[in-house]
């Protein structure tokens, strides 16, 4: 079996992403005194216990949205006329509760590169957020009903990404990207590039498959918590906002 | 131009469709229920293809030891004649049933219903039943079609009932 | 802290890439038996349920109506839902109770119950319930045939080197959407090439691949996905209703299909409203019996990362299989997915499913290397065919799959790639070259292959829908271009879609056409000296024995 990406650095984006999930990882000295006893010891040193719960608890429910300077509201997202625009939708956690994807990019720098490749190809990029749902074919469906070229792309927090195109149905696509853990900006720019094509009406070749089939097994739990954490955040029957970006 | 072509091929295909549903309802043969065998089949009589190849018909009307090679070179035999009769379909149903399967009995008795309807629209009606597709009128006008156009009287109970259960349940055009 | 240097070398061992997780039963994360789990119950007044599993009928979700109005024998279901569940269990492990006598309880169970039934098994309990209650006799496995360039020459060598290692099903996907009709055509040919009565399968969306079907490209569909919860089926853009149609749909067609299901899907999906995987997963079992669709592809599938990440998860993967069992459906058991960095751990994934036997031990096996398994890779791959057969030669076990012959690979695999080329070739579809056949041919991954246009292919791929292109012109073009005997294999899988035997459960063809399902090769194991034996299946026996790189006393040299 080929495995080809570096399992050292696997290994240590795993730890990260653990870390910042709330999953502590044991790093600290071990007391050698603590025998008998030791409620009180373990009450401040043990990483679980208390820890998780409290952890637990953000994952349970929704929790207000971060303001951001660089990702402004600006109203409901209007229906775009101009054959011109590549929609983006981001799901309901993308930048204001979750803020990168499972292999650390940041999702400020993921949606610059989106936006970068669209305007290669010398066209126009609008934004908007989703809260209807977490499904990332769903929130690029509803984006491409408003896009004036009919394209949009769909993004979730953990970086799972599609190209859909107005008529087709949700599930189906232009071009899809389950396997986030193997995305890195450079493709997050071809994507938005080659999603200004079709948006041209040209047939550029799909953004090359990468398949790790081990990025599965690492990251399949991980993904999963991410993805209760946007699903906490969707809001049934909330039409998607317009988001004005400043990536200055 | 290949939008020329593709608009020929679209509009020759629905002609096509057009035909096939016209003879499939002109030709009652495979959709009469009392031609089925008086006594009900059961494990004894699978497979049909050994047991009783006489009783198998295509869709079309065609015998099943007609459908050879031969007839496919010399376009005796097309497509349409490669479709399963709703009889088939029901005999396989008594199988299962005697054979302690039930459930599938009631899915081959909606399959047999549906056979008459082209594949274009059979597609079209799956979309209409996924949910937010449809309001509750949009389902029910479904019904009668089903029922009036194709005589199918299952489904059209059952695109009735997912009516009023998408009422309920909040799955209807605009719920979302 | 310093480091303990044998924990140190233990955390360089693979099984530390896998992911582990601690329970979290409010948010799904539990195997099964979680403490939001109903209780089971039923009440029926004048035909009609009213309580199901501790829920009022005003109460119900779509997915609690349409079980209660179709997924439940309701005759005896009082009578049975009174037994003790360790009853119940006992009897699936029983060899004295018939397979007949347990499924005349079991179909009255609730899905709450069933779940309850099966976590009373430990996991050598699963594998003898298991051995009696699959619905055929005689096991087997499935294939998965992709790359990840969608080459179809490679496709069609594949499929025709995995048919000839004797597996019955082949399925393939696309890396990208649009290639679907090309991946069909091309793996549809590449069987027929390799053993006439293989069936083949295209799986994309639900409406494309339904299509794909009514052209005559495929011969069943499988991932006609179902779920445990209303929010996670919306999300997967289908009711009860609208799967229970299209499994209508399919069979008024003709073609074979079957639900897929499995642990853990709720929870990736984000919506498991704090029930177990295996009580979620009990549903779909149920959800399936009720709209009278055949089989099931269950036992985690693509994420099994999710029940392999908790306690007790592979064992009540296991169980899931089982469940699905129970209820008289044909299993496809999962085994389908890269599981672990472990290959002790990859062995322990499949070992209940290949000791006991199912339908489809895999759900499929990957016949290309893993890194051309569109289907994110399966848990064996090419690279494990002969352990597996040496598995099979050592437990006298039939995994589904024999020992071939290079030299008859090489063949078959040079006569797909050319039957594919006749039929582009005669379709008018963009050129396969002669490089590209004998690359296909010799060639281990679609790094062996030359490079397609592939803008051109999948331009191609989308006018073949359009042009209405069905199976009857890739009988006529294979005929025009003296593959005869390939060509009366795919019509003779169109007249057997006219038959509709297989639709049946379990079913599968052998060589002459001949249907093998659970109508017809009904699964009698009853203990020792019944069921089937591999001894007895003697051609069988001999193909696994036969391994080529087994040393021959009586041809060497000292």
């Amino acid at each position: 079996m080929s495995n080809t990406i570096d399992e050292d650095l696997l290994k240590r984006i795993i730890k990260q992403v653990l870390v910042e999930s709330g999953v502590k990882t044991t790093d600290k000295p071990i007391s050698f005194k603590d025998d008998k006893g030791s409620a009180t010891a373990t009450a401040g040193g043990t990483p679980t216990g208390t820890q998780t719960a409290e952890d637990r608890s953000t994952l349970d429910h929704a929790v207000p949205e971060e303001k951001l300077d660089w990702f402004k509201h600006v109203g409901v997202a209007k229906q775009g006329f101009s054959q011109d625009e590549v929609v983006i939708a981001v799901a309901p956690a993308f930048a204001e509760v979750l803020t990168k994807n499972m292999t650390g990019l940041a999702h400020k720098d993921i949606l610059r590169q989106l936006v970068a490749g669209i305007e290669e190809e010398g066209l126009k990029a609008r934004i908007i957020k989703v809260y209807r749902t977490s499904d990332v074919s769903f929130c690029a469906a509803e984006g491409d009903k408003l896009s004036g070229s009919g394209i949009a792309i769909g993004i979730q927090s953990k970086g799972t990404t599609v190209i859909h195109q107005k008529d087709q149905d949700p599930l189906s696509n232009l071009e899809l990207f389950p396997q986030a853990p193997v995305l890195t900006l450079d493709t997050y720019r071809q994507i938005g590039k080659n999603a200004a094509q079709y948006a041209k009406s040209m047939s550029p070749s799909p953004v090359p498959t990468v398949n790790d089939q081990m990025a599965r097994v690492a990251y399949q739990a991980i993904s999963a918590l991410l993805h209760i954490k946007e699903t906490k955040q969707v809001v049934v029957g909330k039409p998607a906002e317009e988001i004005e970006v400043n990536f200055d | 131009m290949s939008e020329i072509d593709d608009l020929v091929a679209k509009v020759a295909s629905q002609l096509g469709a057009q035909v096939n549903q016209s003879s499939s309802s002109s030709n009652t043969d495979t959709d009469n229920t009392s031609s089925l065998p008086s006594k009900e089949l059961d494990a004894s009589d699978y497979p049909l293809y050994k047991k009783h190849p006489d009783l198998v018909k295509s869709a079309s009307g065609e015998d099943l030891k007609d459908i050879t090679f031969d007839n496919v070179l010399n376009n005796k035999i097309g497509p349409k004649d490669l479709r399963i009769a709703p009889n088939t379909l029901r005999m396989q149903g008594q199988i299962a049933k005697n054979a302690g399967r039930a459930a599938i009995q009631r899915n081959m008795q909606r399959a047999a219903e549906l056979t008459k309807i082209p594949d274009a629209r059979l597609l079209e009606m799956y979309g209409a039943l996924r949910p937010y597709r449809s309001t509750k009128q949009e389902l029910l006008d479904i019904a009668d079609e089903l029922l009036n156009k194709y005589n199918a009287k299952v489904c059209s109970n059952w695109f009735k009932e997912a009516a009023d259960n998408y009422e309920t349940r909040k799955k209807l055009k605009g719920d979302n | 802290m310093k480091r303990q240097k044998r924990f140190e070398m233990l955390e360089k061992r693979p099984i530390h890439q896998d992911g582990f997780v601690k329970e979290w039963p409010s948010e799904g994360l539990v195997a099964m038996m979680g403490p939001n789990d109903p209780k089971p119950s039923i009440k029926i007044e004048n035909g009609v349920v009213t309580e199901l599993d501790g829920k009022k009928r005003e109460d119900f979700d779509l997915i609690d109506s349409y079980i209660a109005e179709y997924g439940i024998v309701l005759d005896n279901a009082e009578k049975v839902m009174a037994m003790d569940s360790t009853k119940i269990a006992n009897m699936l492990v029983d060899p004295n109770v018939s397979r007949k006598d347990v499924i005349k309880v079991t179909l009255s169970l609730t899905p709450a119950k069933a779940e309850e039934v099966i976590s009373k098994l430990n996991f050598g309990e699963m594998i003898m319930a298991v051995q009696k209650m699959r619905a055929r006799r005689t096991p087997a496995t499935q294939a998965h045939v992709t790359n990840v360039r969608d080459n179809p020459v490679l496709i069609a060598a594949d499929a025709a080197d995995a048919a000839q290692r004797g597996f019955p099903e082949l399925e393939t996907t696309t890396a990208v959407a649009r290639y679907a009709p090309f991946n069909a055509i091309s793996l549809l040919v590449g069987a027929q090439t390799g053993r006439p009565g293989v069936l083949s399968q295209c799986s994309v969306e639900e409406a494309t691949e339904l299509n794909l079907g009514m052209k005559g490209f495929t011969a069943y569909a499988e991932t006609i996905s179902v779920y445990g919860t209303d929010q996670v089926f919306t999300d997967g853009d289908d009711t009860p209703w609208s799967k229970g149609f299209l499994a209508s749909c399919y069979a008024s067609r003709g073609l074979k299909m079957r639900f897929t299901s499995g642990s853990g899907s709720e929870v990736m999906m984000g919506y498991t409203e704090g029930k177990s995987m295996l009580y979620l997963e009990s549903r779909c079992i149920f959800i399936t019996k009720a709209s009278g669709v055949q089989g099931l592809q269950n036992g985690g599938v693509s994420c099994i990362g999710i029940p392999g990440a908790v306690p007790s998860g592979i064992r009540s993967v296991l169980g899931e299989n089982l469940l699905c069992m129970m209820m008289d459906i044909e299993c496809a058991s999962g085994c389908d997915q890269s599981f672990s960095h472990s290959d002790m751990r990859r062995t322990e994934r499949m070992i209940g499913q290949f000791v006991a036997g199912t339908d489809y031990i895999s759900s499929g096996y990957s016949s290309t290397p893993n890194y051309d398994n569109t289907f994110a890779g399966s848990n064996t791959d090419a690279y494990d065919y002969d352990d597996y057969y040496i598995m099979e030669r050592d437990l006298a076990v039939n995994g589904g799959i024999h020992p071939v012959n290079e030299q008859d690979i090489i063949k078959i695999r040079s006569k797909a790639a050319h039957a594919i080329q006749a039929v582009f070739d005669q379709l008018g579809l963009p050129k396969i070259t002669d490089e590209e056949v004998e690359a296909a041919t010799y060639a281990n991954s679609s790094k062996d292959m030359p490079d397609r246009n592939m803008v051109e292919d999948m331009k191609a791929a989308q006018e073949l829908l359009d042009r209405g292109i069905t199976a009857i012109d890739i009988v006529k073009a294979l005929n025009d271009s003296d593959f005869k005997d390939v060509a009366q294999a795919v019509l003779n899988l169109q007249k057997q879609k006219v038959c509709g035997d297989f639709l049946q459960t379990s079913s599968i063809f052998d060589k002459n056409w001949n249907i093998i399902s659970a109508v017809n090769n009904p699964n009698d194991y009853q203990g020792p000296g019944t069921g089937y034996r591999l001894q007895n299946d003697k051609d069988e026996w001999e193909r696994i024995k036969d391994v080529p790189f087994a040393m021959d006393p009586g041809h060497m040299q000292f």
